[in-house]
């Protein structure tokens, strides 16, 4: 094997060779890139992990100044709700609840103690982009001992960055927030009370509100408020496509107001696999051009060598043989390609990550185990066909005149 | 294997020539394996192409030639490559050594394919041959003539039922062309092969059993 090297190195071009190597590495660790990148990122939009995942729009009934002071309701009819349920572009709707009845809550922590009055809403449980702890659903009214709640997102950004920032007050991870115990009294109809702890299970995303699981909202609103009607106010949607054209116009025939970021989100998310799809396009092509070069390459080489290979064949060396040294030339540096692609991955997605986490703390990387097995794959491929090719070029130079 | 035979086998590009006076092409001829031959040409009447339908690199004929019954069209390449390596051994005319490679590497490169001789008795064949101080020496730094004893050399290092040698003395003096058909039928007949030689002319002095001219 090593004279024989030694015989078939001639004329190998090492400039024709590290253009290759350059150029599959640079689409090699594109097309990495970009899936890793869209891997990475999609959370932040969506607020969930998987790349194809349903998106929710929420809709309210606009608010005019006409209709507030006409006293006309600003809340959603049966038959509004079946009509949107039977729109093209939905799979499936939810309605806001909410608390009819007043709530106070107040936390004190370390002799320092703040309360406020506030409001309760839920949505059916499928429509959380967060798990509801399993003590919630199996709650009996009577014993709740315990009111698990959500809070949007935004809220704790806006205590960190806006008031704890100017008031020189501890900044709070949502880990300490789900540390702190709070009471909460609800006060409904004819002087019914109830008293009750509570604690931030999670902070959503989507929901821009002070969520309790549903189950909760059934049993105090019969509790405490049984003759008040709680019709919704605002719809939660899921939407088979977010970037449907039909939804924009349904809302604005029907005098709705969508809340803007769900969409938003939506779009951004689709923009962002487009352009995800794009730049693995562009990855994808460069590594083409680089096979290309590189069978260019052995090709000329075996063509420049064809007079040692025929005598190599003549003297008894089999056509497998004579291939293997320029085979494993090419899938040794396809390795090495993948190699340095994944060790640049890892390095620039450390960088992308860092800036991620200070816009998101909360975004969970993805797995890079898919982008691994497409980086193999794309190597296997790639290997296999200049294998192929090669044994191919060597047949064709001995086949007998 | 122990016959090659040719059978109404003439190259294509002497269709055209109304008169056929060989002994080979044409007729009906066999090489029986143990048995030494002679073939005498002048140049030009296709001794090279009979070398080069015999090795499977050229089909540009003709007729048919057989291996023990076999017509070689139907060989497959794989056949080929064990042919090449344990029946029939060819020293080419034009040597077809590697230039880039040292005198002992080229002998090399074909004994670790077929693994057939010891380290020991290829040395003692440089120093018969008397080329072994140029055994480290890059061929294409050597003259002919001793190229043409590597060549031996490496034809010789394979196991063999016949021999084919393209005019193996064409650049060595007497003396010499004298030592290498003594090395040469000495492992000729140490494997009971045939040898099969050509010439156009000046030839190696051996007691040949059918000689005939092309």
């Amino acid at each position: 094997m090593k004279l024989l090297w030694k015989l078939l190195r001639q004329h190998v071009s090492i400039g024709q060779l590290a253009g290759f190597f350059l150029a599959n590495l640079l689409g090699m660790l594109i097309v990495l890139l970009s899936l890793q990148f869209y891997e990475d990122v999609v959370p932040a939009f969506s607020g969930e992990d998987g790349v194809i995942k349903n998106t929710y729009v929420i809709l309210s009934k606009r608010i005019a100044a006409v209709s507030s002071l006409r006293g006309e309701a600003q809340t959603f009819s049966e038959s509004d709700i079946s009509d949107l349920s039977q729109q093209s572009f939905v799979r499936k709707v939810g309605v806001f609840t909410a608390s009819q009845y007043q709530v106070y809550a107040s936390l004190s922590t370390g002799g320092i103690g703040m309360g406020t009055d506030m409001f309760f809403e839920s949505v059916p449980d499928d429509f959380v982009d967060i798990k509801w702890p399993a003590s919630a659903a199996s709650q009996d009214a009577g014993q709740i001992s315990e009111v698990p709640i959500i809070l949007p997102r935004t809220y704790l950004a806006l205590y960190n960055f806006g008031f704890a920032q100017t008031k020189n007050l501890p900044k709070l991870s949502e880990g300490v927030v789900s540390m702190i115990p709070m009471d909460i009294r609800l006060r409904g109809e004819a002087g019914k009370e109830m008293r009750l702890k509570g604690r931030v299970v999670g902070f959503s995303t989507r929901l821009n509100t002070v969520l309790v699981p549903e189950s909760f909202m059934r049993r105090t609103n019969a509790d405490l408020a049984p003759s008040a009607s709680a019709a919704p106010t605002r719809l939660i949607v899921e939407v088979k496509n977010p970037t449907d054209d039909a939804i924009a116009s349904y809302v604005q025939e029907r005098g709705y107001e969508l809340e803007d970021n769900s969409l938003e989100a939506g779009r951004a998310t689709y923009f962002l696999k487009i352009t995800a799809a794009i730049v693995m396009a562009v990855g994808l092509l460069i590594s083409a051009l680089s096979f290309y070069i590189l069978m260019l390459s052995v090709f000329l080489l075996v063509q420049k060598n064809a007079e040692k290979l025929q005598n190599l064949l003549l003297i008894g060396y089999s056509r497998t043989r004579v291939a293997l040294p320029y085979q494993l030339l090419t899938i040794g540096l396809n390795a090495a390609v993948l190699l340095i692609a994944i060790a640049l991955l890892f390095w620039v997605r450390d960088w992308y990550l860092h800036r991620l986490w200070q816009m998101f703390p909360a975004l969970s990387e993805g797995s890079v185990n898919g982008t691994l097995l497409i980086g193999l794959a794309l190597f296997s491929l790639v290997s296999f066909l200049n294998a192929l090719a090669i044994r191919r070029k060597i047949t064709s130079i001995s086949r007998p005149k | 294997m122990n016959q090659i035979s040719l059978h109404n086998t003439l190259p294509l590009v002497f269709a055209q020539r109304p008169d056929n006076t060989s002994e080979l092409w044409l007729q009906n001829v066999s090489f029986e394996r143990g048995h030494l031959y002679l073939i005498e040409a002048a140049s030009g009447t296709g001794k090279s192409s009979l070398c080069a339908y015999l090795t499977g690199y050229r089909r540009d004929y003709s007729g048919t030639i057989t291996f023990d019954g076999r017509d070689i069209r139907d060989l497959h390449n794989f056949e080929w490559t064990g042919i090449r390596r344990r029946t029939l051994s060819l020293m080419f005319q034009e040597l077809r050594l590697f230039p880039e490679l040292t005198a002992w590497e080229n002998v090399e490169i074909k004994n670790q394919l077929t693994r057939h001789k010891s380290e020991a008795e290829l040395i003692a064949w440089f120093e018969a041959l008397g080329i072994d101080e140029k055994r480290n020496t890059r061929l294409g730094l050597m003259s002919f003539g001793q190229q043409q004893r590597v060549a031996l050399i490496r034809a010789l290092c394979q196991p063999f039922d016949f021999l084919l040698a393209d005019e193996p003395v064409s650049h060595l003096d007497q003396e010499n062309s004298q030592v290498m058909g003594e090395v040469m039928m000495q492992e000729a007949q140490r494997q009971g092969a045939a040898v099969i030689i050509t010439s156009i002319g000046h030839h190696m002095d051996l007691p040949y059993e059918r000689v005939f001219k092309l």
